[in-house]
């Protein structure tokens, strides 16, 4: 175990020399450099990308820009610099989202970058164009990685594009976009970690509603926002099993209970049904059970044992199926209730 | 002696933080007061209280982990700890301590055998399929088999809340299962000469059972996405029962981008609600109503920056007499979205009608940068169809302000106030300090 304890430490060592590439990062210098002038003069593009052609990665410490000293006094120059102008390449702290190999590529292009750098980067722009993928298509046949959304190793990650036709995350998204990710999820992983799904979709771990924690995020689709607890039963009867497909009972029991309308504290509890709803509850019930679930879910305990395991008249005995719907007996008839805890809860033999 | 696994695993996850090429961190520091009601036995007024949880919440993201064994090796974490700093803890403390905690994601994942495989272990969600969104402490594998199959299988523990029971008859567990298990098997088909274009075809199966072995999920589906034409998705989802031998959830849906500026979405969606419920819940044997829910949306962008949309669902769902009527229901919305620079705004219309009861409601909200400091407004209205608590609407509103701070902090505070069915007039308020910070490693060569 020491071992281990010793190899964390040797890795976490390792890694001391991680930079903060963070807001600062965002925000890059407009660049400096006039490509259209040398190209229409042109003047080769490793005149002054020196390395380039030997650059593995792409990496912002390793520019591969060396602009002549003296353009005036060089002959490669000097046809159209007279003079000597003074540009500053500025450093770059926004890390690249691909991966890319030059010295493989360039050879098979014959040193043509325009081959992929369709549209250069000119002096002032905030952001040099990254060369369409239809560059990347032409030769690599992708059409199955883009299938099957395997975007790496050539894409780092996908945060920050916004998809335009294919998974376009206007309109009813937040309705849809379960649909979209059921066959494809590992499309939605190209962008977003799972922590990314989490605040919702995990909402029994989460620390506290996403409205909560990001009042400042107006913008986003939060479900529950402001006044939620006014309005859960609504939405609960609304969509049924909506509640139940995130929260166990005791979630909504905890409330419940806190608030005197739990049914496990039995008489004591508050009645929020009308008074007649010993009546009706059957047919609210087949209607929907979801939303009875969200207080009366106690399992062997729960009330509605109580009376149904019993033989009142048409309950249990009184009707040839209890208190089962037809489609409930179909499924059911002639098993053995003794192999399973719930059916024995009512079926005590 | 116990600590030292920890401390081991704890260093492990560290060092794995270490060698990798972009780490992205994110902690939040925060405190929340709000009030909240308790009450007790019939007949007994609400009472009003005010809780103050303090939060931590911490999200490490780690990419390229470098090893010599996987490819695109990452590690994410996100946990959080709370503590309620007033006697009367919040209502979803989740335990009856004062400190409380839970982990929300915990994953390892990697790409082996030349990234035919790719594999994720910890806690994590299961997406595909009929999975659900189900979240398990355990592992996925998904295989590129070449030609466009594919295929995925998980197994792993339902996880419950604070680490609490998972499989018992009442669980914190939304799942209520011990164990679960399932797959999917998918194909892939791209049409020659259209990047993107082609169709997903799927079948799966998702099975959970509790600690008796008694079931409490038995599901198997089929899903399809099928993009023929550029801008015109179609999906579909079909789930059915193998223990109750019935169809749980059919859904089918086209969203097609007619124009540039303009979306149009439609879907229909067959559920039986109760299907939903754990196997295991003694609940689960009244189980009979079925749901449709049928409609569409528009979205239009109406000029640069303003955007306008709505859509609308009708829902059938059983009536007064089950069986024989039905109540024709409904859920809409429609939001106007406005963005210039570093400006926005929007307005939200909302509509319920449910049998028992429904509600419109209204959203305004907006935010502004300026510089480093920003500020946002919020607010929302609900006037019922029935009375809530004695009560015809709600009224809340929320302004926010924050200022980023250097070095990737940002403090944010925040302060709420409305009208309630359950408070003539309440009061929030939140403050917090976030960290939010890419880190890479610099290569020279």
């Amino acid at each position: 175990m020491n071992r281990l304890l010793l190899l964390g430490a040797v890795l976490l060592a390792a890694g001391c020399g991680m930079k903060p590439v963070g807001a600062e990062a965002s925000r890059d210098p407009a660049y400096v450099f006039p490509h259209r002038p040398h190209l229409d003069g042109e003047v080769p593009c490793l005149k002054c990308h020196v390395g380039i052609d030997k650059g593995t990665k792409l990496d912002i410490s390793a520019r591969h820009v060396a602009l002549p000293k003296n353009p005036s006094k060089n002959a490669d120059c000097n046809g159209c610099h007279s003079d000597d102008p003074k540009i500053t390449v500025p450093t770059r702290t926004v890390p690249f989202r691909f991966t890319f190999d030059h010295s493989k590529h360039l050879p098979l292009v014959k040193n043509d970058c325009q081959a992929c750098h369709k549209k250069l980067v000119d002096k002032n722009d905030a952001q040099a164009p990254v060369p369409p993928m239809a560059a990347c298509t032409a030769c690599h046949k992708h059409q199955a990685d883009y299938a099957e959304a395997r975007c790496t190793p050539c894409h780092r990650d996908l945060k920050g594009y916004k998809p335009e036709t294919n998974y376009a995350h206007g309109g009813d998204w937040l309705r849809l976009h379960g649909q979209f990710a059921k066959p494809t999820a590992e499309s939605c992983a190209q962008c977003h970690d799972q922590t990314y799904c989490a605040p919702c979709h995990s909402a029994q771990t989460a620390a506290a509603r996403p409205s909560v924690i990001f009042p400042e995020e107006v913008q986003r689709s939060f479900i529950h926002r402001g006044d939620y607890v006014s309005r859960h039963v609504i939405e609960a009867q609304s969509s049924p099993a909506s509640c139940t497909r995130c929260h166990g009972s005791p979630f909504c029991d905890s409330c419940h209970i806190q608030n005197g309308v739990s049914a496990s504290l039995g008489a004591s509890a508050r009645n929020p049904h009308p008074s007649s709803f010993f009546q009706t509850h059957g047919q609210a019930a087949r209607r929907d059970i979801s939303s009875c679930a969200g207080c009366h879910d106690q399992g062997a305990k729960s009330l509605c044992v109580t009376c149904h395991a019993t033989a009142i008249p048409g309950t249990a005995a009184g009707s040839p199926n209890g208190p089962h719907p037809a489609s409930f007996i179909s499924a059911h008839k002639g098993e053995d209730k003794t192999k399973n805890k719930m059916c024995l809860a009512c079926h005590t033999s | 002696m116990r600590q030292t696994p920890l401390l081991a695993a704890a260093l492990l996850v560290a060092g794995a933080v270490a060698r990798a090429d972009t780490v992205e961190v994110t902690s939040t520091t925060m405190v929340n007061a709000e009030q909240q009601t308790r009450g007790g036995a019939a007949g007994q007024k609400l009472d009003t209280v005010t809780v103050v949880p303090a939060y931590e919440i911490v999200t490490i993201t780690a990419r390229d982990v470098k090893s010599s064994f996987a490819d695109d090796l990452r590690l994410v974490v996100s946990g959080w700890g709370s503590w309620d700093l007033t006697s009367d803890h919040r209502w979803d403390n989740g335990t009856s301590q004062a400190g409380t905690g839970d982990l929300g994601t915990a994953y390892v994942q990697g790409q082996v055998f030349a990234r035919h495989l790719q594999l994720r272990l910890g806690r994590e969600a299961v997406m595909t399929g009929v999975g659900r969104m189900l979240q398990i402490d355990g592992g996925e594998a998904i295989a590129y088999l070449g030609a466009g199959l594919k295929v995925s299988g998980y197994a792993g523990a339902p996880v419950s809340q604070r680490f609490q029971s998972r499989g018992t008859e009442v669980s914190w567990n939304p799942t209520g299962g011990d164990l679960a298990y399932g797959g999917r098997v998918g194909w892939s088909f791209v049409l020659p000469g259209f990047p993107g274009r082609g169709f997903d075809l799927g079948v799966s199966a998702n099975m959970v059972q509790n600690g008796t072995k008694d079931p409490v999920r038995q599901e198997a589906g089929a899903d399809a996405r099928i993009l023929l034409l550029e801008n015109l998705t179609l999906s579909g989802f079909g789930a059915y029962s193998i223990y109750d031998q019935r169809i749980s959830e059919g859904t089918v849906a086209a969203t097609w981008a007619a124009l540039r500026k303009l979306r149009l979405t439609a879907d229909f969606r067959f559920v039986e609600p109760g299907l939903l419920l754990a196997r295991n819940s003694i609940l689960s044997v009244f189980s009979a109503s079925t749901r449709k829910e049928v409609g569409g949306g528009v979205e239009y962008e109406f000029s640069r920056g303003l955007t306008g949309g709505a859509d609308y669902h009708m829902i059938v769902e059983p009536g007064a007499v089950y069986g024989k009527s039905f109540y024709y229901g409904g859920d809409g919305a429609a939001r106007l979205i406005w963005t210039k620079a570093t400006t926005q705004a929007g307005a939200e219309l909302d509509v319920v009608e449910a049998y028992d009861n429904g509600y419109f409601g209204g959203r305004l909200f907006g935010k502004r940068t300026f510089g480093k400091f920003f500020a946002a407004a919020d607010v929302l209205t609900h006037f019922y169809r029935e009375k809530v608590n004695g009560q015809t609407y709600d009224l809340t509103g929320t302004l926010t302000a924050g200022y980023d701070l250097a070095r990737g902090f940002a403090a944010v505070i925040s302060g709420g106030a409305g009208v309630t069915p359950y408070f003539e007039q309440t009061f929030s308020i939140m403050a917090k300090l976030v960290y939010n910070q890419t880190y890479s490693t610099k290569e020279v060569r």
